[in-house]
């Protein structure tokens, strides 16, 4: 379709979906504020808790933000509303993942930052920021999985599926890089060092990542109606 | 003349339903009610009619706009509203008005703010405390506000109390006024359509039964009581749609009744009591269980 | 739907409500604030012309007509369906003249405004459909 994309309500349903997911954002934003704390002690058992939290935080927003804007928005059949409005179904695809791309990166970024600075400004190893990026990127690549689901799936069976799947896949990745023995080792030292492994993942996951969001938009985009 | 729709040869195919072969046109200016029982298909006519859905096969017209390629220029004339369709229910009714008010250039606050009386609704309630009568009543206002060519309403009048229903129907009356405003409301019953209506169209099972001006229907229509043998000819006559036996009556109901069949009737032998004119009622429950034979 | 709408603007003329010459509401307006279609009140509107109590001008809309006592001929011509509708019945039940005549006198005697109060009635009973009788509605066909 060549049609040129309705921006000015492309950008009001944007806003619509930060609207709508403000509040838990403010309680997101708040646990990670304690999440960060614990890290920020420098304690073996604070770190482990504080890393712990900040996972959990981590893979709430993702839910939540693919939740609140795609799953909610179909059972409680407030669809049909949108759908009422001047968009097309590409109009709407766009709205959809760049509404819920703001709604999840914000607080996503926000966190990185600062568990970043936790890093650098405390008697943490500065090495650890290898493995905070690793997580992340599961993180978002989890997410990513998620939301393309739900933009092409309707089953909520298979949508918590591929939350869930995606997001506790985290353990074995974790163990994974547990046996890396190029990544262990930085991870333990004070300087920054960026192993080829690592950065494999870390090239790998933004591709999954892109891959997953490029078939949502392309699938849902070149769609003539919504039904 | 122009159009404010125009469906021709339109199918839709579902995998448990199926519209067929449907061609309808809606005159601009004027009001069509739409009745059918539940799963007649009038959902899917609407979303037809709005570009939701597209067709498997046929051409529609909405507004001059070719459907769904322009489903977005067509949109912005339309205000739907559908019976399963929700407001956000952690936000207020404020919040939505101000989300359309922004969309749609035509937003008329001043009408909006009346609409808001009339119906007695709270902009700063928030839409999840609303009543099934408040709801119904504030998807109107925010179609109705916008001024939209054309109204698509999904069974509007559908489960509300005397007084709610009373006021949908008047505010849907205040869009006559305007000889350009068209709209099209849907039903599972007739009384809720016929008083506005200018034509009505009745649909069953997927199909277009009949489609015509209110006072013709009722004028084409007829009500027979006789008394006498009834002879088997008469059964092929294409007026007659159903014939049943009353006591020692036989009620015959006749559609494009002619003067000339009492006469008809009496030269077959039989006597003629009564003749009654028909309610729309009782016109599409024989239309429906004819099957719409022509 | 649409005699109620008759029967409005002929008590309206009839009473002066609406002088000869005065214009009437348009057929969009009168709808709307009587909230029933377009298409009743455009019937009604030229039935009412047929009969001679109001008359279209082009392009002015419709007035009451300068003859009002065309509203008065049109009752008349009503009732006159009415009776002949009553004697129908009074037919089928085998009433002779004399009976039918007595059951006129006997609605009369105990409820002497009867049909005055049905006429006003029907005109402002917004929510029933009319009493439609069959001539009444051939009388307007065309």
């Amino acid at each position: 379709m060549t049609r040129e994309l309705n921006w000015p309500v492309i950008r009001l349903l944007m806003i619509k979906d930060w609207q709508l997911f403000q509040k838990q954002l403010a309680a997101h934003l708040l646990g990670g504020i304690v999440a960060l704390a614990f890290l920020g002690m420098a304690k073996p058992w604070a770190f482990y808790i504080g890393s712990l939290l900040l996972i959990i935080l981590l893979v709430a927003v993702a839910c939540f933000a693919v939740s609140t804007s795609l799953l909610v928005e179909r059972k409680e059949q407030t669809l049909a509303f949108v759908m009422s409005l001047p968009v097309s179904p590409l109009d709407f695809t766009v709205a959809k993942l760049a509404g819920n791309l703001l709604t999840f990166l914000v607080p996503f970024l926000v966190m990185a930052l600062f568990t970043a600075i936790i890093i650098f400004s405390t008697p943490l190893p500065d090495g650890l920021v290898v493995l905070a990026a690793l997580v992340f990127g599961h993180v978002l690549v989890a997410y990513c999985i998620s939301l393309a689901v739900a933009m092409q799936v309707e089953s909520e069976g298979w949508n918590l599926f591929a939350m869930i799947g995606s997001m506790v896949l985290i353990n074995p990745f974790l163990m994974l890089i547990g046996q890396m023995d190029s990544v262990q080792s930085v991870l333990r030292g004070n300087a920054v060092i960026w192993p080829a492994p690592a950065l494999a993942i870390l090239g790998a996951q933004a591709l999954i990542g892109l891959a997953c969001l490029a078939f949502a938009l392309w699938s849902n985009g070149r769609k003539p109606a919504f039904y | 003349m122009t159009a404010a729709f125009v469906l021709q040869g339109v199918s839709k195919h579902y995998p448990q339903f199926s519209l067929s072969d449907f061609s309808l046109t809606l005159p601009e200016g004027q009001i069509m009610g739409l009745v059918g029982v539940n799963g007649a298909g009038k959902s899917t006519l609407l979303r037809l009619l709005t570009g939701l859905a597209a067709p498997s096969s046929g051409d529609i017209e909405v507004l001059g706009h070719r459907l769904p390629e322009a489903q977005v220029a067509a949109k912005r004339k339309i205000g739907f509203a559908a019976e399963d369709m929700r407001l956000y229910r952690g936000q207020t009714l404020a919040w939505h008005i101000e989300l359309v008010r922004r969309i749609y250039p035509e937003w008329d606050s001043a009408y909006a703010a009346s609409l808001l009386r009339r119906f007695d609704l709270r902009a700063d309630q928030s839409v999840g405390g609303f009543s099934h009568g408040q709801r119904v009543k504030a998807l109107l206002l925010l179609c109705l506000a916008r001024r939209p060519q054309l109204l698509l309403l999904d069974e509007p009048t559908t489960g509300l109390d005397p007084v709610a229903r009373a006021e949908v129907l008047e505010s849907l009356a205040e869009v006559l006024r305007d000889e350009h405003r068209s709209v099209l409301f849907s039903s599972h019953n007739t009384h809720d359509v016929e008083q506005l209506s200018d034509s009505i169209s009745f649909m069953h099972q997927g199909r277009l039964l009949a489609s015509a001006d209110k006072e013709r229907f009722l004028d084409e229509w007829r009500r027979v009581l006789c008394v006498g043998d009834v002879p088997d000819a008469l059964d092929a006559w294409p007026e007659l749609v159903q014939r049943r036996a009353a006591g020692s009556q036989i009620e015959l109901k006749f559609r494009r009744w002619q003067d000339d069949l009492p006469e008809r009737l009496a030269q077959v032998g039989l006597s003629v009591q009564r003749i009654d004119p028909m309610t729309l009622e009782d016109i599409f429950v024989t239309t429906v269980r004819a099957g719409g034979r022509q | 739907m649409y005699q109620q709408i008759v029967d409005q603007i002929t008590a309206r003329v009839m009473a002066g409500d609406w002088a000869p010459g005065q214009s009437l509401p348009s057929i969009r307006e009168l709808a709307a604030t009587s909230g029933v279609s377009v298409i009743t009140v455009k019937r009604a509107y030229e039935d009412l012309e047929r009969a001679g109590v109001i008359s279209t001008r082009h392009g002015k809309g419709s007035v009451v007509s300068e003859r009002p006592d065309h509203a008065r001929g049109l009752l008349d011509h009503h009732l006159d369906l009415q009776l002949t509708e009553a004697a129908a019945t009074a037919a089928r039940l085998g009433l002779d003249r004399e009976r039918l005549h007595q059951r006129l006198d006997a609605v009369l005697d105990t409820n002497p405004d009867a049909p005055l109060r049905a006429a006003s009635a029907s005109a402002v009973d917004a929510g029933h459909p009319p009493a439609t009788t069959p001539h009444s509605r051939k009388g307007t066909d065309r």
